[in-house]
């Protein structure tokens, strides 16, 4: 038995350190090289030994490249996706399981579709919408021949025009389309007694002052989590800001952290910086994990308290 | 009384439903046309199984579900389609339904912090609330610290802090243990008393609903079986339906055939006499049966309850169950045929199609006369 255990015992730890090295291999070798020199660099290749220029290349990435504009856009962005994610999550799943709407089922089952229709495979329609976001009514209105009879009655069809390209509205819109959140807030509200809103109700309290003075306060640790992780999953975006702003000066850090590697061939980038606008960049999102895994776990262990 | 006592005391209000009905989808009618009147200060229990509509009747008068049609009259204002705040009502649900977040204080003092009643007032209220139901050493805890019993006081200080003239009750005890249901039961009698707001107590228990009422309101599949004084919903049930749900172990029910003398069971035995021919239910309760004493009835035991204060013993006759309840001390050789008679004056006679009670079927002998309520 003892022996069995530690047998056990030896192969989980192996197990172990094979996942922390997997995890922390990487990590090392980013922090190493971006402690290094270009010259270093240059000369032994891959950087295994810690060196002594982080601070001069962190200060290269702020003076020398845009990143620091884009991480306020990154800011921006994830800050905004997370806050409209939680309102409108919030304000949705609250009327969906409060209220005794027509076709609410149907409603819920579509907003879940967009958890299995992300927005990487949505990407060009997404584009094209929002190059223009009034292509989709122009579409309607031609497709059913309201555009015909417009034409004949005032000489010209209507076709609007507005993009959103090269926005932060641009940016952060497509990525607030999105179901988690009105499914996490929806399980939450159904440990809730069910009984709840009748009791405000009876007690004086309209829907409006049920949803800040009840719903609110006992949501706030799935508001909490929601909202570092729809400002993590912002923060980290690739696909959708490379290819929704086009200027370096709209872009968003991570996207710009890709640019810094010259686009032309036999040049060899300068890692040590790339490397340390890496660490530059991931310093937010660690800050505000640090700050709020409390209630990360809280908010996601759907418990009713 | 004390002043403590005197201090929340409701203007009862008289409610009527005037042909009130509810229906949720186009095909299913859950409430049938209502018309019932419930006096100032009555204590009214709604009775029936689970399913019947007794929620849904009860949330009707709160507000809180809208009427199909009819009025609803609470204190001689018509009320239909006003919002439960404008209603003087209040209510107790069965699953507490407490705000999690706030404590025993916060959650009793809230519809008047809703209403904009001064801090002040609020923590006198809560106070003289707090006492009355003997929560005052608990008002800063949360409903998460309390035990069932607590809760259910908190959720009944929350519906009497603001001196309703109606209360409504869905179900209060059911998620209770025996005997704090027992406790609560007689805590809620006396409340009545101290408050006398006009109270609708909605319960599938019997022994609540017997305890409790004033009045009993038997519902079934939404329509009134019944309303009247448990002593006369006992006595004289006005339907088999209401025979059956009221009485612990419930009220015998046997088919039996009148050829114009006497009433038959199925195998041919004799009863009752009656006069009239046709197919009837003949009623009688399980401790109005005489055992042995020179009946004709002829039947065997087939199982034997021994409750202590009481016996009860299962048999058949024609191939229907009968329940027989035996006082303590009565010995049976239950080996034995059993000769039993019922005793005309404690039977109960219904029409064997509608089930509806045939008044006076065996002559004024049939048990004393009940008072009628007030
Ligand atoms: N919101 C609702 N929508 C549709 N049907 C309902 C709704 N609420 C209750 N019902 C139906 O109305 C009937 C009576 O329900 P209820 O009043 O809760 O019964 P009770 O309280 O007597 O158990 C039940 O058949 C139930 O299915
Ligand atoms: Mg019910």
């Amino acid at each position: 038995m003892v022996e069995n255990a530690r047998s056990i015992n030896i192969v989980a730890s192996i197990l172990l350190a094979i996942g922390i090295l997997y995890i922390v291999g990487p990590l090392y070798l980013t922090l190493s090289t971006a402690s290094q020199s270009y010259e270093y660099m240059l000369r032994n290749g891959l950087a295994w030994v810690p060196g002594t220029e982080l601070f001069a290349n962190m200060g290269k990435v702020i003076h020398d490249t845009r990143i620091p504009v884009q991480m306020l856009n990154s800011m921006i962005v994830a800050f905004s996706n997370a806050l409209a994610t939680c309102a409108l999550s919030f304000l949705s799943a609250y009327a969906i399981v409060y209220f005794r709407i027509r076709w609410a089922g149907v409603a819920f089952a579509l907003i879940l579709a967009t958890i299995m229709l992300p927005l990487d495979i949505r990407v060009i329609t997404t584009y094209q919408v929002a190059s223009n976001i009034f292509s989709p009514l122009n579409a309607v209105l031609d497709f059913t021949g309201l555009n015909s009879l417009i034409e004949m009655a005032f000489g010209s069809p209507v076709q609007l025009e507005l993009s959103v390209l090269d926005t932060h509205f641009g940016l952060v819109a497509p990525l607030v389309a999105h179901g988690t959140g009105t499914f996490l807030f929806r399980q939450f509200f159904m440990t809730l007694p069910k009984d709840l809103f009748k009791a405000a109700r009876m007690d004086g309290a309209g829907p409006i002052r049920f949803l800040i003075d009840i719903l609110l306060p006992l949501a706030r640790a799935s508001f909490a989590s929601l909202f570092v992780l729809t400002f993590l999953s912002g923060w980290t975006q690739y696909l959708w800001p490379l290819v929704g702003a086009s200027t370096p000066d709209m872009q968003t850090a991570v996207v710009g952290l890709a640019r810094l590697v010259p686009d032309a061939d036999g040049q060899v980038p300068d890692f040590p910086m790339i490397m340390a606008g890496a660490v530059l960049v991931s310093l937010v999102p660690l800050t505000m994990i640090a700050v709020l895994q409390r209630f990360l776990v809280q908010g996601l262990v759907l418990s009713e308290k | 009384m004390t002043a403590i006592d005197l201090s929340i005391r409701a203007a009862a209000a008289e409610i009527a439903l005037i042909g009130v009905t509810k229906s949720y989808d186009a095909k299913n009618t859950i409430i049938p046309p209502i018309d019932v009147t419930l006096r100032p200060g009555e204590f009214t229990v709604v009775l029936g199984p689970s399913g019947c509509g007794k929620s849904t009747l009860l949330q009707m008068i709160a507000g809180l579900e809208r009427v199909s049609s009819g009025k609803i009259v609470i204190g001689g204002r018509e009320v239909q389609d006003l919002e439960p705040k404008h209603r003087g009502c209040a209510m107790v649900f069965q699953n507490y339904a407490l705000y999690p977040h706030m404590t025993v204080a916060e959650n009793m003092a809230y519809s008047l912090k809703v209403a904009g009643v001064s801090k002040a007032e609020r923590a006198e209220r809560v106070g003289t609330v707090a006492k009355m139901l003997g929560l005052a050493d608990y008002l800063t805890r949360k409903p998460s610290q309390l035990s069932g019993g607590q809760r259910q006081r908190v959720a009944i200080g929350r519906a009497i802090i603001r001196e309703p003239g109606v209360l409504l009750f869905d179900e209060p005890l059911s998620n209770l243990d025996a005997q704090l249901r027992h406790d609560m039961r007689v805590e809620l009698a006396e409340l009545h008393r101290r408050i006398g707001a006009t109270s609708v107590f909605v319960t599938h228990d019997q022994v609540e609903a017997m305890t409790l009422a004033d009045r009993i309101l038997i519902l079934n599949k939404g329509h009134i079986e019944q309303f009247d004084t448990p002593k006369a919903i006992y006595h004289h049930p006005a339907s088999v339906f209401v025979a059956k749900f009221i009485g612990s172990p419930p009220m015998n029910i046997l088919e039996v055939e009148g050829d114009g003398s006497v009433l038959r069971l199925a195998d041919g035995q004799v009863v009752a006499n009656y006069s009239a021919k046709g197919k009837f239910q003949l009623g009688i309760r399980p401790e109005d049966i005489a055992v042995n004493e020179g009946g004709s009835i002829k039947t065997e035991i087939r199982y034997r309850e021994d409750l202590g204060s009481h016996e009860i013993l299962e048999t058949k006759i024609a191939d229907q169950n009968l329940r027989i309840a035996m006082p303590f001390g009565v010995e049976i050789d239950t080996t034995q045929t059993l000769s039993l008679s019922f005793p005309q004056a404690r039977l109960h006679l219904f029409d064997g199609e509608t089930g509806r009670a045939i008044a006076n079927a065996f002559g004024d002998a049939h048990s004393a006369p009940v008072k009628e309520y007030q």
